[in-house]
């Protein structure tokens, strides 16, 4: 992705808490690369087969489609917006 | 009992008769257990892709649960087209594959992948299994999974020796989860009572969801203009007088120009997909939304909706269907305007009278529609001939019409016709596929010897990729590239050399015969049908545009410069 172009994408943060299962991060990272947002700060934390994720991502297009398609995943059982939605992405018609 | 026993014990549980699978180093415990199952009929293709689409094509036309099974390494690698082509278009599926031994993993082992890793975007969900007293649960999860919600792919992949270990756990199975209640239709019953041109909008999901009949019931009552993507055609079946066809690139003009009309669009089971909607700016731009789905992340993706309601499609149609037989929609001078349109704007394609002309695409899948029985299942592949048969071939029923519509596979034909046919010993199965798809597959040939399966198999052959070559004509400046395919083998020969009878016809006078004489065989059978390399598919839109600039043959040169597309 181009640093230029990404730099001006406004950012939000996210938590996500996941089962504690093989490849859970990857995919969590795969579905927000492939929906279109790029990971700047990740922290995670692991208690009894939990992961808790906290994250900021970058990116221009709609964050309620991320949320939306983070909560398809099986391993996922929470998606927290802590960052408040801004208006859909100007792709989107009305 | 160990763990390869357990996936066997899983198949009885949930009711699995047949299986795809190609045997290997690491999946080997489980085909010895094979070895001592009457139970479990297991179908060995010619390549893991062919059982990834046999899986498919069995899951489509039965609605059961497809299950396709490869060992470590290039089997696991192999499977991954059919099952990015389950994943993309929703079928429900269980991927078994070997793994090498748990203490091997990682260290670059014979036959090694990190399948899991290289699958995540095209699966549903995905298990590494770690013990032997886990696989019971992973097993019975992952076939209630596949099949729930908006089905999909579950790849499990086990390591050969928690196939081999010895497990005290017994097998389990949940029971289902009760059914939801129907969500709160009142405002969706509002918006249609309030549109003056409400139009309903299809898709796959009326079969993923298993609820054809509502549907129809639906649609036969509520009498709304209709118009289906490609995976929703037959949704309302052969006879309908409201349905306009189907939207989109190739769409026809009468569904395009409704959609283009309406006020209000039903959308129910379908994803808006590009090839559907064209340009989303231009895409029924005087209309309020109403999405039904039974995945919520569909739900404002490609298109803001007035209305997005999630739930079980046969409780709402069923809720619908209700309201709107109690007080019928007056909508009389939309449904005669649309009429209009379907009489005028539908797919059309004279038929050929010149006995000696050559065989053109369209008018030979006309024929075969007049001529096959209602029930027969057609396996398409990708490209013109797909096209062809989703514009001219009358469904009845979603599940008769097979074809790769999200990802849009090339050889997927041949193999999914062998899934529908074990699906179903007794239908009529097709496989109308193009002289690019076939040779993608064809090893499957074998396969259909093997188990005496009467598939038929209906060569469109153009010499070249038609489609291919289509694009570059109107939109290439006329410039072919890589899309020659002259130089094809004899394909009546290649098919009797598998023991197939076969035979070719390539004039307008042989095309009834043709089509009688393999329907009538008892066994399978290969018609070539040589075409002219020339034809293209009408009407198109160019890729990026906007539906309502379809291109067709009468408007091609005055309209279409032959723009290049980005």
């Amino acid at each position: 992705m181009n640093t230029d172009s990404s730099s001006k994408s406004p950012s939000y943060t996210i938590t996500c808490r996941m089962n504690h299962e093989a490849a859970a991060l990857e995919r969590l990272c795969q579905v927000v690369r492939i929906r279109g947002f790029r990971i700047e700060k990740m922290a995670v934390e692991t208690a009894d087969g939990v992961l808790d994720i906290a994250l900021t991502v970058q990116g221009t297009r709609s964050l309620t489609m991320l949320q939306s398609q983070l909560e398809k995943l099986h391993t996922v059982a929470e998606v927290i917006l802590t960052t408040p939605v801004l208006a859909p992405a100007a792709s989107l018609t009305a | 009992m160990n763990g390869a026993q357990h996936i066997l014990e899983a198949f009885h549980r949930h009711n699995i008769q047949t299986v795809f699978g190609y045997p290997g180093g690491c999946i080997m415990p489980l085909y010895d257990a094979l070895v001592d199952d009457v139970r479990v009929e297991h179908v060995l293709c010619r390549h893991e892709q062919g059982c990834a689409l046999a899986a498919d094509g069995y899951a489509r036309a039965s609605g059961r649960l497809g299950v396709c099974i490869a060992t470590s390494g290039p089997g696991a690698t192999n499977l991954i087209t059919g099952v990015a082509n389950a994943h993309r278009d929703s079928i429900p599926m269980l991927v078994i594959t070997g793994q090498v031994p748990s203490a091997l993993i990682g260290t670059d082992a014979f036959q090694e992948t990190d399948v899991l890793g290289m699958t995540l975007g095209i699966v549903k969900h995905s298990y590494l299994v770690e013990s032997a007293d886990e696989l019971p649960g992973i097993l019975d999860g992952a076939m209630k999974l596949a099949q729930s919600g908006r089905p999909g792919p579950v790849w499990i992949d086990i390591p050969k020796d928690v196939l081999l270990t010895e497990t005290t756990i017994a097998p389990i199975t949940t029971p289902a989860p009760p059914p939801t209640a129907c969500p709160d239709l009142t405002g969706a019953i509002a918006l249609l009572r309030a549109a003056r041109k409400p139009l309903l909008y299809s898709g796959g999901g009326i079969s993923l969801a298993h609820s054809e009949d509502r549907f129809r019931e639906f649609s036969e009552c509520s009498e709304l203009p209709a118009v289906v993507t490609l995976k929703g055609i037959g949704n309302p079946g052969k006879y309908s007088t409201h349905n306009l066809g189907m939207l989109g690139m190739h769409g026809s003009r009468a569904a395009n120009r409704a959609v283009d009309e309406c006020d209000l669009l039903l959308v129910i089971g379908a994803r808006l997909d590009d090839r559907a909607t064209g340009k989303l700016d231009g895409f029924a731009p005087n209309a309020r939304t109403i999405h039904i789905d039974a995945d919520a992340a569909e739900f404002n993706k490609l298109r803001n909706s007035e209305l997005a309601i999630r739930g079980d499609l046969n409780a709402i149609l069923g809720e619908l269907t209700r309201a709107l037989r109690e007080t019928p929609l007056a909508i009389n001078d939309w449904r005669k305007q649309c009429q209009t349109w379907r009489t005028t704007g539908g797919f059309q394609a004279a038929d050929n009278e010149e006995p000696l002309a050559p065989i053109t695409g369209p008018a030979f899948i006309r024929q075969l529609s007049r001529v096959a029985p209602d029930d027969t299942i057609i396996a398409c592949d990708v490209g013109q001939h797909q096209m062809w048969v989703a514009q001219h071939y009358q469904f009845d029923h979603p599940r008769h019409h097979l074809t790769s519509g999200g990802l849009g596979t090339m050889g997927f034909g041949l193999p999914a016709a062998i899934g529908a046919q074990f699906a179903d010993r007794q239908s009529t199965v097709l496989n109308v596929t193009g002289d690019g798809s076939f040779m993608m597959n064809a090893q499957e040939l074998a396969t259909i010897r093997r188990y005496s399966l009467p598939v038929k198999l209906i060569i469109m052959d153009n010499q070249c990729l038609g489609m291919v070559r289509q694009q570059q004509e109107l939109f290439y400046n006329n410039r072919e590239s890589q899309i020659n395919l002259d130089d094809n083998p004899d394909f009546v020969a290649m098919a009797r050399a598998f023991d197939i009878p076969a035979l070719k016809i390539e004039r307008t006078d042989q095309v009834r015969r043709g089509i009688e004489t393999i329907l009538a065989y008892n066994g399978p059978m290969l018609l070539h049908v040589a075409i002219a390399r020339e034809e293209n598919v009408w009407p198109i839109v160019k890729p990026g545009g906007s539906n309502k600039e379809m291109i067709d043959e009468t408007r091609r040169s005055a309209a279409d410069k032959k723009e290049r597309v980005a």
